[in-house]
């Protein structure tokens, strides 16, 4: 009898408690995979858009309008990354609990100094984007600000769990604070070495790190590679001795295999989003993989 | 699921009728891909604004997609001639992969990236907006209302081209406004609902509407059914399923025209069996 009513009684607490989950919707899955180290089993996170997808340009679903419809929580880059795809879903969506300013709507840039703002913007710089460069996640030291920043945001949108949030902010924290250690030290022999990207997307980690990725297989950000400037690249890269070229899932690899083959560099697939390489599905794996990959090709 | 799906269903409801009544056309003239042509000359129009950094929004990059379409226009019924030894098709095709390419190398000058020429192209049909939905029913409405005033003389031109010459019309200024036209509505669907969209819509139920029927009114009406029900049908599977919607309308499409070809098979041998009774 007691047993059945302690059942009973822990059926009906999970059923109020799977009630009272915030729902939290990410718009890439850097934000949706911090924002799971914060809320845990305490929220639904719902990411739209697929690690290894460009998330420039993501294909919309039925599901994404519901899922932001029903959102408590948006949490989007705010510096135009997703400029092409999520204003169009927000204003069929029309949830007002996530409109900018509310405490339901957490912008990750906000607070984040960005790199690479353009002077002036002018559509013959390429495809730039005017608040500046917006892949500032694999940073992670700005990722512990954008976790924090979610922190807030799920504890004044669920007070009674605060004190859960506030401690697993501080738990990621710490790991954070312990990890940037190990991977300064696997970087520090390759401090100001140049590394050869694909896309514009790694300043920041080059900036945590000594690196030096100021050398693309773009020639502006977001226009395929031209034969002309991709024989420029080969030159520059047996000049300086550059050792890799990053590829992201969704860039065209045998361009990068072409120059590859032509300077003996190697190729590192690389991704901005946990999920985007096989086994990264947190954070802290994916930049160990970063930092792995790249200290084993630099070698 | 009505809030997130009731724009695109009243667009799937108040807008393919027309295309389904050019459909009949296009397909009656053997120019099937006429429609990707037309969409991507404008796409080219539209690369020239990029490229003298225009706002696209603006009419006069407006202007400028509308003018290479009607150069698309001019194109295609100077090339339409009574008998020629290059088939109309060729014509199509060769527009298309040059317009295509001349977009590839303007756009490596303009430096902008190539988010604006995919807009053009594609249009999703989930994210269509109330306003986006009127502004075309009522040019749709217009285009309609101009083709039922001279339905005569655009169905002779389509239909029976010998004759439309015997009868001393000036077919290639019917060729020209037919194409001015229909370039007109493609674009601004194209924009909606992207390109594999309206070539379903244009050639789908046209082809239905031929399987089952021989008089233009039957075929009409039969397409605009197939128009309906593979539309609103489209959207309901990319609901249920969560399916990219255009991707779910082109399947759907695809399947209803195999339900309706196994149909007319069926109709066709019945009538053969008949017959052969008559006959013994």
């Amino acid at each position: 009898m007691k047993n059945t009513l302690f059942t009973l009684f822990a059926t009906v607490a999970c059923a109020f408690s799977a009630e009272a989950k915030l729902n939290v919707v990410a718009t890439l899955p850097d934000f949706g995979s911090l924002a799971r180290e914060i809320g845990l089993d305490k929220v639904n996170v719902t990411v739209l858009a697929k690690p290894t997808e460009d998330p420039h340009f993501v294909d919309a679903r039925p599901s994404f309008v519901v899922s932001l419809r029903n959102a408590d929580v948006l949490i989007d880059g705010g510096a135009e990354l997703e400029l092409g795809w999520l204003p169009p879903l927000l204003q069929n969506a029309r949830n007002p609990k996530i409109e900018i300013g509310k405490p339901g709507r957490v912008q990750a840039s906000q607070g984040v100094r960005l790199m690479n703002v353009p002077a002036n913007v002018t559509r013959a710089a390429g495809d730039v984007h005017a608040l500046g460069n917006p892949h500032f996640t694999v940073d992670p030291i700005i990722a512990k600000a954008i976790a924090e920043h979610i922190a807030q945001s799920l504890s004044a949108l669920d007070p009674a769990n605060a004190a859960f949030y506030e401690a697993n902010y501080k738990k990621f924290e710490t790991t954070i604070n312990a990890k940037l250690q190990e991977w300064g030290a696997a970087m520090l022999p390759f401090r100001g070495q140049h590394v050869v990207a694909y896309h514009d997307s790694w300043p920041y980690f080059a900036h945590r790190f000594g690196l030096n990725i100021d050398i693309f297989l773009e020639p502006k950000p977001g226009i395929p590679p031209s034969p002309s400037h991709l024989a420029e690249v080969i030159a520059q890269m047996k000049a300086q001795h550059i050792k890799a070229i990053i590829v992201e899932p969704f860039h065209d690899r045998r361009i990068a295999e072409k120059v590859a083959s032509a300077t003996g560099a190697k190729v590192v697939d690389f991704s901005q989003f946990p999920g985007g390489l096989p086994g990264t599905d947190s954070y802290v794996k994916l930049i160990d993989m970063l930092v792995a990959r790249l200290a084993a090709a630099l070698k | 699921m009505w809030e997130v799906m009731f724009w695109p269903i009243v667009a799937c409801v108040l807008l393919p009728w027309l295309l389904v009544y050019l459909g009949l056309h296009v397909v009656q003239r053997g120019i099937i891909f006429i429609d990707i042509a037309m969409a991507q000359m404008a796409a080219l129009g539209i690369c020239l604004a990029v490229l003298f950094r225009l706002d696209l929004e603006s009419w006069t990059a407006f202007a400028i997609a509308l003018g290479f379409t009607l150069i698309g226009a001019i194109i295609f019924s100077v090339t339409g001639r009574r008998a020629n030894q290059i088939p109309q098709e060729a014509v199509i095709g060769i527009s298309y992969v040059v317009a295509a390419a001349a977009a590839v190398l303007l756009l490596s000058r303009a430096a902008e990236g190539d988010e604006e020429i995919k807009n053009m192209l594609v249009g999703n049909i989930l994210l269509v907006t109330p306003r986006e939905v009127w502004e075309r029913f009522a040019l749709f409405a217009a285009v309609g209302i101009f083709h039922f005033v001279f339905r005569r003389n655009f169905l002779l031109v389509s239909f029976d081209r010998n004759g439309a010459y015997k009868q001393g019309l000036r077919v290639r200024w019917w060729d020209f406004f037919f194409y001015a036209v229909f370039g007109l509505v493609v674009t601004s669907f194209v924009r909606i609902a992207g390109v594999l969209l309206v070539f379903s819509y244009l050639i789908v139920p046209a082809v239905c509407g031929i399987n089952l029927a021989r008089r233009i009114a039957n075929r009409l009406l039969i397409g605009w059914f197939i128009a309906l029900l593979g539309g609103i049908g489209g959207l309901f599977l990319s609901y249920w399923w969560d399916l990219p919607s255009g991707a779910a309308i082109v399947c759907t499409f695809g399947a209803l025209l195999i339900l309706i070809s196994l149909v007319a098979l069926w109709q066709h041998r019945r009538r053969r069996s008949v017959g052969m009774l008559h006959s013994q």
